[in-house]
């Protein structure tokens, strides 16, 4: 489903992603993993087409979406879902506000319809008590949660996307999103995880990556991941380690 | 030197795209009315007391400036007539404009741009909403709206604070000063200073949006795009201030 040949990207002079080649197949659940600034937001932001790489290819479905305009781009990110980090709600919105936002754009319910709606979903992400509070009266939890609610409103996805979902979570809580994560994710639905943390990322995904400077220097599953010789992924899992210990 | 003046070039392009998608955005649908009336409130209401501080202020300071040299020459009865073409023509679209560049422009470039950071404006794209559509139109047409009226609320209370220095200050005559101001309230007055903030009011929205918009680098990218959206318009409602000016004088068939 996505492929991304051969990409580079930087910001300005700094190299972000180098020569980056990449299979995803719609029903994988893949994490990306690595340290701050290697590269692995920038790789969601390309599958989205969100930014336009610097040289090589991105193509979702089969269809190139390197050059494609911003019109025609809709319907191809209608194919994802994506939480981002920090959930990116919508300062001016309450909960109800910000989980609507899509099926007032989009869709011809009535008032009730979308109220209804919302409610279910903030009721399948367990924050229903919150549809009224604003963004800046939510925890960190209930913050990915109202995301994660938000962008299932509209769109049925083929595949969710998770930039840093639990990052600044407690344990308790990083817990429960990685239990909705994989809720969420029926059969047949893939689902991409950006994060630093480790024990999340083996909670979710079967399929591990790892960039370091702007290179995807791992590809593999949990045990060739754990079983690693890699001095810096062996560095990288060592916090890990610490935490199962 | 040659990369600077590439990204100048380029910088001034995409400024020009979001402008006219902007503006085009008002005759194309959807319509965000409820956005639109919030940065009517945001901007127009909101800037409200400011604006009439400002003024009332300048009109004083400006009273008092004619008032005592027009005395030494004897003609301080003209007074009113010189402020009042100087507030209508001038000095009162321009100083509602900067007004609503510090404040209204600021708050537009600073919003966007958090937009930007927090990747509030990634989500709109990602569901398939127009960020400039959703964005830029309701604040370009509001600035464009609320502008011209806060220009003329300003004029009134420049005049009040112009009117209270030449009559209890200066001892002027209250028919003279306001018979004078009814003098100057002609066409192409009036015109003049009204045509102004129309266009300072789409220099000031479309700057400060652009400005948020191209956010990048955190807290200091946002305290870099802020100050540029400011800065910028203001250069620009000076410049703009001369050639309009320059422009209405001749269609209106003053001589200089």
């Amino acid at each position: 489903m996505i492929f991304l040949d051969d990409v580079t990207f930087g910001y300005g002079k700094r190299p972000v992603l180098q020569n980056a080649t990449l299979k995803i197949a719609a029903d994988e659940r893949v994490a990306i993993l690595g340290g701050s600034g290697e590269g692995k937001t920038t790789i969601l932001k390309l599958v989205l087409r969100l930014i336009r790489p610097d040289s090589g290819r991105v193509s979702i479905d089969g269809t190139d979406i390197t050059e494609m305009a911003e019109e025609e781009l809709r319907e191809i990110r209608r194919k994802f879902s994506i939480v981002f980090q920090e959930g990116a709600l919508f300062d001016s919105l309450s909960v109800k506000e910000n989980v609507a936002f899509c099926l007032r754009e989009f869709s011809k319910m009535t008032e009730e319809q979308i109220d209804a709606k919302v409610r279910e979903l903030l009721r399948v992400v367990g924050v229903e008590a919150a549809i009224n509070l604003m963004p800046d009266e939510l925890s960190g939890g209930m913050h990915r949660r109202v995301a994660i609610a938000r962008s299932l409103a509209a769109f049925e996805p083929k595949m969710f996307l998770y930039d840093e979902a639990t990052t600044g979570l407690d344990p308790v809580n990083a817990e429960r999103i990685c239990h909705l994560i994989n809720e969420l994710c029926k059969e047949g639905t893939g689902l991409i995880i950006v994060t630093h943390k480790v024990i999340d990322a083996l909670r979710v995904a079967g399929r591990f990556l790892f960039l370091l400077n702007g290179r995807i220097v791992f590809d593999g599953n949990k045990d060739a991941l754990l079983g690693s010789d890699n001095p810096a992924i062996v560095e990288f899992l060592n916090e890990f380690r610490y935490e199962v210990k | 030197m040659s990369i600077d003046f590439k990204r100048a070039v380029d910088e001034l392009q995409e400024y020009y795209i979001l402008s006219v998608k902007g503006l085009l955005g008002i005759f194309r649908r959807p319509f965000y009315g409820k956005d639109f009336i919030e940065q009517m409130d945001y901007s127009g209401v909101g800037s409200l007391l400011i604006v009439c501080l400002v003024s009332l202020f300048i009109g004083m300071a400006l009273s008092l400036q004619l008032a005592a040299e027009l005395s030494v020459m004897g003609l301080k009865m003209y007074t009113g007539k010189v402020v009042g073409i100087s507030i209508i023509r001038e000095i009162g679209p321009v100083a509602a404009g900067l007004v609503f560049a510090g404040r209204v422009g600021a708050g537009m470039a600073s919003e966007l741009g958090l937009m930007i950071l927090g990747h509030q404006v990634d989500s709109l794209r990602v569901f398939g909403v127009d960020p400039i559509k959703k964005l830029v139109t309701p604040r370009l047409l509001s600035s464009i709206v609320m502008l011209p009226a806060l220009t003329i609320i300003g004029d009134a209370a420049a005049l009040l604070g112009a009117y209270y220095i030449a009559v209890f200050v200066s001892n002027q005559s209250s028919y003279v000063y306001w018979t004078s101001i009814e003098h100057v309230l002609t066409f192409q007055n009036v015109f003049s200073g009204i045509a102004k903030p129309f266009v300072f009011g789409f220099i000031i929205s479309s700057i400060s949006c652009y400005m948020g918009l191209s956010t990048y680098g955190g807290a200091v990218g946002l305290r870099r795009s802020t100050t540029r959206a400011v800065v910028y318009s203001i250069v620009m409602i000076i410049i703009a201030d001369f050639v309009l000016t320059r422009i209405l004088l001749y269609a209106l068939g003053f001589s200089v």
